[in-house]
């Protein structure tokens, strides 16, 4: 078998049934519910590893410059996600400094990985929360005409960032503390309210979505780096793969280069002073 | 076929001087990791370092599982026994998962080698944009062998040049297989994921922070290869090569095209390799 070249007026319909498209999408479903065991045995273990890790609170590890750097803000570079909306704060003369805290915004006073962990789930309950705004303004109408696989992609990515969401809640819940209901509301009025309002087409609903997918991925490479508990860097690790594949999949369809970095970067991971509520 | 030669070329372009930047921010990681692995021969303690690969095996393999399409190259088999293997006693498990991780890259690199030479992939009857992505993804994996082989020599061991045994062994098998473009795509996935898979279970298993940093920020990159290659894979099975293009005909696209190329929420590790699988002895 050979690539034939592509002809183009060629328009047939796929040779594939719905059916067959229904029973993969059965298959990626079976598969993603496969692959949840694992998660939970991860989480068990986050569960009892952090009782140990607080039990033993004060003791210094050669984590400790990557895990200030990421607890802090310093050095992590805000990248695409510029907080037009934060300008006239204290953020605006730098924005690669954050103000010192160990607590994230809206939930309480956690700190160490579970301020990591509520970072995580108020970014991922605002990628759920966008993909859902694109779905409904595409539904809507809003965006003109929108391709089924754009469709499918929108909805499987949400499923996936509402599972990410849930085991890093699965994580606070065991640790007595409340689940993050809440979105990262620094990255949700600075740059997701803004340019989702500019939003015309699915074009630019992609490029919304691919600027979260990276900061996704860069902030849980960056908290690979500062994640004390080996479940909760597990864990982390289970997910920055996926969001840059999501990632891949946008670049792709919006014309542009899927794997466009031979590493990845932390360049506009968030860090834990940003706001959840 | 309708590609834009001149943006494609500007993209792998632009796609170059990312990678440059992306280089320059690992190196400095790997000098950080180099003046951490001379501390740790200076100071390393033969019970210290049998207690963390006892620990590390632990962590290894209690996320893992047999079985998956690389099973029959013994994947998972080795990674309870590994520690314990004379072979490999005079040196960390840190080292034996860098130089593992080397020997898949260089597997990589010669796998997307052979497919530039035949006639679909890398001649005359190529699609320019698989040769172009071929080709790029040949040397980020280089370049991924590189940053494991800076790693492992930082932390004392030997740099790994050769392929992973067990799975050039895979490869070679295949090889006679690779008549069109579906065997060499799955050979691809079979390879990508595997390395992704390993990379991540590394992750969760790394002592070394530093060493963990470098692997992390690879993993997510092999998945990307293996999205990008499963919607191939998918275009290529539908009988629709030609909408393998940047952009896509994203609304000739099945709606199934928009999730095949990643289908798990969690990146499953059940085909990681072993530590010692690919370790210099």
């Amino acid at each position: 078998m050979r690539f034939p070249r592509r002809d183009a007026q060629r328009t047939e319909p796929i040779a594939i049934s719905e059916a067959d498209l229904d029973a993969m999408t059965a298959d990626l479903d079976e598969m993603h519910h496969a692959s949840m065991p694992a998660l939970r045995d991860a989480v068990d273990e986050l569960k009892q590893l952090h009782a140990d890790v607080r039990a033993t609170a004060g003791g210094l590890s050669n984590t400790l410059a990557n895990r200030r750097q990421f607890l802090l803000g310093s050095g992590v570079v805000l990248g695409g996600l510029a907080l037009a909306a934060c300008s006239s704060s204290s953020k605006s003369s730098s924005p690669t400094t954050s103000p010192p805290t160990t607590a994230t915004g809206g939930s309480g006073k956690l700190t160490g990985d579970l301020a990591i962990v509520a970072l995580a789930a108020g970014l991922e309950n605002l990628a759920v929360g966008t993909y859902q705004a694109g779905i409904d303004a595409a539904t809507a109408g809003k965006l003109g005409a929108v391709p089924p696989a754009v469709v499918t992609f929108a909805k499987t990515a949400q499923t996936h960032h509402k599972a990410h969401a849930s085991a890093w809640n699965g994580v606070l819940k065991a640790a007595g503390e409340r689940p993050v209901t809440g979105v990262d509301t620094t990255v949700k009025t600075g740059v997701v309210d803004p340019a989702f309002a500019k939003v015309t087409d699915v074009g630019g609903l992609a490029k919304l979505a691919l600027e979260l997918e990276d900061v996704a991925a860069a902030t849980y490479l960056g908290g690979i780096g500062a994640i004390e508990s080996n479940a909760g860097i597990k864990t982390a690790a289970s997910i920055q793969p996926v969001e840059m594949q999501h990632a891949a999949i946008l670049n792709f369809v919006l014309g542009q280069y899927p794997v466009p970095d031979a590493f990845a970067q932390t360049a506009g991971a968030r860090s834990t002073s940003d706001m959840i509520g | 076929m309708h590609l834009d030669d001149r943006a494609l070329a500007e993209r792998i372009e632009e796609s170059r001087d990312l990678h440059a930047d992306s280089m320059h921010e690992t190196k400095a990681a790997l000098d950080e990791l180099v003046e951490v692995g001379q501390e740790s021969r200076d100071t390393r303690d033969p019970e210290e370092d049998a207690r963390v690969a006892r620990d590390t095996g632990r962590r290894l393999t209690a996320g893992a599982t047999s079985g998956g399409v690389l099973a029959a190259a013994g994947l998972g088999a080795a990674l309870a026994a590994f520690v314990s293997s004379p072979a490999f006693a005079d040196q960390t498990t840190d080292v034996q998962m860098l130089q593992t991780a080397a020997s898949l890259e260089n597997l990589a690199v010669a796998t997307y080698d052979t497919a530039l030479t035949l006639p679909f992939i890398g001649g005359s009857d190529a699609l320019p944009v698989v040769k172009a992505f071929v080709t790029t993804t040949k040397g980020q994996h280089a370049d991924h062998a590189k940053a494991f082989n800076a790693a492992a020599t930082a932390l004392g061991g030997k740099a790994q040049n050769a392929p992973d045994p067990a799975l050039l062994a895979v490869v070679n098998k295949a090889k006679p297989t690779l008549t069109g473009p579906a065997p060499v795509v799955a050979l691809a996935i079979q390879l990508e994921d595997g390395a992704a898979q390993t990379y991540v279970a590394y992750t969760g298993a790394l002592e070394d922070t530093n060493a963990r940093q470098v692997t992390a920020s690879i993993m997510g990159v092999e998945a990307q290869h293996v999205a990008v290659l499963r919607a191939v894979q998918a275009l290529v099975a539908a009988g629709h090569p030609e909408y393998i293009m940047l952009p896509p005909p994203a609304a000739q696209l099945p709606a199934a095209a928009g999730s095949v190329g990643f289908p798990d929420a969690f990146y499953k590790t059940d085909m990681a390799r072993p530590a010692t699988e690919g370790a210099v002895k």
